[in-house]
């Protein structure tokens, strides 16, 4: 009798449990935007003083590096500053041209600005604080203040957005190698395209680029035109380890994304490209 | 009532603690998931004849559904069977001195 009142017992359990986790299945787009409701204002707090300790500790830990470091910057600092002034000349002569020829500057990104709420425990997405309501859609790429690729808009709820980062294993999108200032041997090398997917733990990879491409540790990884899903010329990040077969036709290498959500708060929709 | 309420306050701000700030700190690229590793000792450590490690496992599962971007019940039902799972193991083949077993 014990037993038939026990078995009784764990089937109205079993049974209660799978209509709750059916019926929030069913209600989770209004449970999710309820929690997130209530919880971002904490959450933004959170964030941002878990993004500052952070960095506080870093410091503290890479003391060591820093003038190491500082050196390198400040070489890069003045190379870049070189870049900056060719390009100015570029930009101009280019203006002119454009006048010249009557066409119009290329249309600048419709932005619209961000923040961090929160990220999924255990896959590559995070939560930001604008949706439905300021009239994001799907899709989205988002950006960093660098023109650095992040992710697209994944699902959007009336006051927030999740989105899916470039290193989740369910993105793939074109890339190339930025060719400039990248000596090229042949007029061939001149564009090296590949296919960038996402690994999971914010780990890229870059493949399908044909074996007898010049590729090289360190090269930069931009997006194409060829995808259509993000706008053209975005950063996504640099070359690492390089695998290279003779028994494969392509070769594949990792990319070291320029993304760090740990160290953003702040993020940019790109609702129109 | 206290019981019921304290365990939900607990674990919502742990969930949350996890998602906003604990992801800034991670050990060689790992973050550890507080709340998932308490509800796992709390049924290690209670008296196997106690439930209440259920109820905190279905809360943490709870929690942790709503912030991430799985279906609802992947956390839930995970947590849950290895709270079971736990407990059976527990009261048939493990002698811990400090646990009592009934």
């Amino acid at each position: 009798m014990k037993f038939l009142a026990n078995k009784k017992k764990i089937i109205t359990f079993v049974f209660g449990l799978l209509l709750i986790v059916f019926l929030l299945n069913v209600f989770q787009k209004e449970v999710r935007g309820f929690f997130y409701w209530f919880s971002s204002p904490i959450q933004k707090v959170l964030w941002r003083i878990g993004d500052k300790s952070a960095g506080f500790f870093k410091s503290i830990v890479s003391a060591d590096n820093l003038k190491k470091e500082n050196s390198e910057l400040k070489q890069k600092n003045q190379k870049l500053l070189a870049e900056i002034v060719k390009l100015k000349e570029l930009e101009k002569e280019n203006n002119i041209l454009r006048e010249a020829l009557g066409a119009g500057l290329q249309k600048e990104f419709n932005l619209i600005l961000t923040e961090i709420i929160s990220k999924d425990v255990s896959q590559d997405y995070i939560l930001i604080d604008k949706g439905f309501k300021e009239g994001i859609l799907e899709n989205k790429p988002v950006i960093n203040q660098e023109n650095v690729l992040v992710g697209r808009i994944s699902d959007v709820y009336n006051n927030f957005s999740k989105v899916i980062l470039i290193s989740n294993k369910k993105v793939s999108f074109d890339t190339k190698i930025y060719a400039e200032g990248k000596p090229a041997e042949s007029e061939q090398e001149e564009d090296i395209s590949g296919l960038a997917s996402g690994q999971g733990g914010s780990k890229i990879s870059f493949g399908f680029v044909p074996r007898e491409k010049n590729l090289t540790q360190g090269d930069i990884v931009i997006t194409s035109v060829l995808g259509g899903i993000f706008p053209k010329g975005l950063l996504v990040g640099t070359i690492g380890k390089i695998e290279k077969s003779d028994l494969e036709p392509f070769q594949e290498a990792e990319i070291q994304p320029f993304f760090d959500i740990k160290s953003s708060t702040f993020l940019f929709i790109v609702s129109d490209f | 009532m206290k019981k019921i309420l304290i365990p939900i306050v607990i674990f919502y701000f742990l969930v949350l603690a996890q998602t906003s700030f604990l992801v800034h700190f991670s050990i060689l690229g790992v973050v550890p998931n507080i709340s998932l590793i308490l509800a796992v000792f709390w049924n290690f450590i209670e008296k196997t004849k106690n439930y209440f490690g259920l109820y905190n496992a279905f809360l943490v599962g709870f929690f942790l559904d709503v912030f991430s971007q799985r279906f609802f019940g992947f956390y839930i039902l995970g947590l849950l069977a290895m709270a079971i799972f736990l407990k059976f193991i527990i009261r048939k083949y493990v002698q811990i001195p400090f646990v009592e077993k009934n």
